[in-house]
Formats: C-alpha cells, sequence, structure tokens
C-alpha cells in the first residue's frame, strides 16, 4: 500500500495534532506539547502560528466556537486523527524491528 | 520624531530598532517611515514576522498568542505585513520562532507580496502604452518626448526659445512616463532579493 504523502509527521505536528484532542488556543497548545514532549520540543509564537495555519490548509485541525474572543480555538478532526493513527503505526513497527535485531 | 529607512532583512531592521531604543527612542510605529518616541534608554529585544490577515479576529488572536508567550505587539496592522514584537517577559523563548523554516517563511512572504505588487503595476503599465497615455518609444528616444509642431525643423534663436520652454515639459513626461517601468523593475528587484534570502536560509 502506497503510504499517505503526510506520513512521516514531524515531530511538532505530531505533538500539536496529539494536544488538540481536546480543544485548545495556541498558548495552551505550546504548554500541552512541551509537556506531552517531557520538556524536550519547545515551539515559539511564530512558528506555531504557521504551524496551525499549515494543519488548517490540510484539515487536520479545525476552529471550534469559544468564550475567549481574543483566542482561536481548535480541535484535531477525523483527518488529523487518522494521521496520527497512521504515524504511531509506523513507529510501532520501527520499535518493533529494532528491537528484534537487537535481541539478536 | 519619524525617520525614513528601508530594509529587505528583517535581522537588520530590528537591530537597528533595538538600537534606537537604546539610544532613548521607543519605536512606537510605521506609517510613511518610522515613527519614535523619547524614551528611557532600554536595552530591547526586538523581532519582526511578516504576515497579512484577513480579517480582524485573526489579526487580534495571532496579537494574543505572542502576548501569552511574551511578547508584545508594537506595531503593525492588519494589512501592513511586518509585525513588530518587544520581549516584555524574561522567561520569553529567545526568539519568535523555534526552527530554521519558520523563520525563513516571512521572506518567502515578503517576497511573494513584492511579486504581486509589481505584477498589480504590469497590467496598468500595458493599459497606459495601448491607450497612447504613455509613448513607451518615447522613454527610448528622446526626440519624442517634445511636443512641438516642427520643433526640430526651426532654427537659431526660434529653436532654442521653444526648445526651452518645453523642455520641463519634456522632463516631466519622461519622469511620468519612467515611473512605471521603474516601480516594475523595483518591486521584482526586491522580490528576487528576498527570494534568495529566504532560499539562502533553507539551506
Amino acid at each position: 500500500m502506497k503510504r499517505d504523502r503526510h506520513i512521516p509527521l514531524t515531530e511538532t505536528v505530531y505533538y500539536i495534532l496529539l494536544s488538540l484532542l481536546e480543544p485548545a488556543h495556541g498558548y495552551l497548545i505550546l504548554q500541552k506539547v512541551e509537556e506531552l514532549s517531557g520538556g524536550q520540543v519547545r515551539m515559539a509564537a511564530g512558528t506555531l502560528y504557521g504551524a496551525i495555519e499549515n494543519l488548517l490548509k490540510l484539515k487536520f485541525i479545525q476552529p471550534v466556537p469559544s468564550e475567549d474572543s481574543r483566542r482561536k480555538v481548535y480541535l484535531i478532526t477525523d483527518k488529523g486523527k487518522e494521521m496520527l493513527h497512521l504515524d504511531l503505526e509506523r513507529m510501532k513497527h520501527m520499535i518493533q524491528v529494532t528491537e528484534a535485531a537487537f535481541i539478536k | 520624531m519619524r525617520k525614513f529607512k528601508f530594509f529587505l532583512n528583517f535581522e537588520k531592521e530590528a537591530n537597528w530598532l533595538n538600537q534606537m531604543a537604546e539610544e532613548g527612542f521607543e519605536f512606537v510605529g510605521k506609517s510613511m517611515g518610522y515613527h519614535f518616541r523619547p524614551a528611557k534608554p532600554e536595552k530591547t529585544d526586538i523581532k519582526i514576522d511578516y504576515r497579512t490577515f484577513k480579517n480582524k479576529e485573526d489579526f487580534i488572536d495571532y496579537c494574543t498568542l505572542f502576548e501569552d508567550c511574551g511578547w508584545k505587539h508594537i506595531a503593525g496592522t492588519k494589512s501592513s505585513g511586518t509585525q513588530y514584537f518587544k520581549k516584555v517577559r524574561a522567561d520569553a523563548d529567545e526568539d519568535i520562532f523555534s526552527d530554521a523554516d519558520s523563520k525563513a517563511g516571512r521572506y518567502k512572504r515578503l517576497s511573494q507580496m513584492y511579486m504581486a505588487l509589481s505584477m498589480c503595476y504590469l497590467p496598468i503599465f500595458a493599459a497606459l502604452i495601448t491607450t497612447g497615455a504613455i509613448d513607451a518609444a518615447g522613454l527610448l528616444s528622446p526626440k519624442r518626448l517634445y511636443y512641438t509642431p516642427g520643433l526640430w525643423n526651426m532654427a537659431g534663436a526660434d529653436f532654442w526659445g521653444a526648445f526651452l520652454f518645453e523642455t520641463p515639459f519634456a522632463l516631466f513626461r519622461a519622469a511620468t512616463w519612467a515611473l512605471f517601468p521603474v516601480i516594475i523593475i523595483l518591486f521584482l528587484f526586491f522580490s528576487y532579493k528576498t527570494e534568495q534570502h529566504y532560499k539562502k536560509l533553507m539551506k
């Protein structure tokens, strides 16, 4: 089967999608990404803004209504969830073959 | 105080604004030049992004995200393109970008804007030529800039009188006719320069 052209996801995209399984605005995404990555991935404002714009264009995430008039809130789409799933399978496979190779 | 300066490089522009702040001139806005207000000399960290927005909500959301991250939006409007931020929190990130792609991306957007601007003037220029408002050949042969009937067949004082009388008008014609091609070429050049900068950063 031909692999989806967006796979593999970049580390930042993966964490952004993962953090948007629940609705969140920009700054909350940054904090969640940092937390989920164990402090390894720290994104700056300008970079996140561009990433969100791109993910909206790809329809991996969508804006959702919110009470905060100053901050837009986003949520992952079904397409975005599918991407996360595909990348998870890819990584599982990598882990599996790598571990098998090391055990030998 | 107002200062006129032109930059194609965001780093150099930001450095200049930081330097002005250190000399006691606080940058407050940009429209027909840079506006400064006398202030206490301050060591600032100013960063520049390049973005335009479809609507006000998007623009507010953008500014709020930066402010949440410790970067105060100090100048720029919804459609101004250049957006200026000043670090206001010690725990803010070192830069407003955390990877090379997004840092370079603003040059790509700037380059596209100059290209679009240049292309906007092209049909206007073409229309002015086809309607005869601009005599394209006149740009190449200065004699055609003189409209005085029979000028080139006159001699002596008659010629010089008519020639000198018409010269300011000819110069004015040349300047207006050359304006459009000059603008188009200038914007194409800016687009090229910023595109080169983008490519250099992406390497």
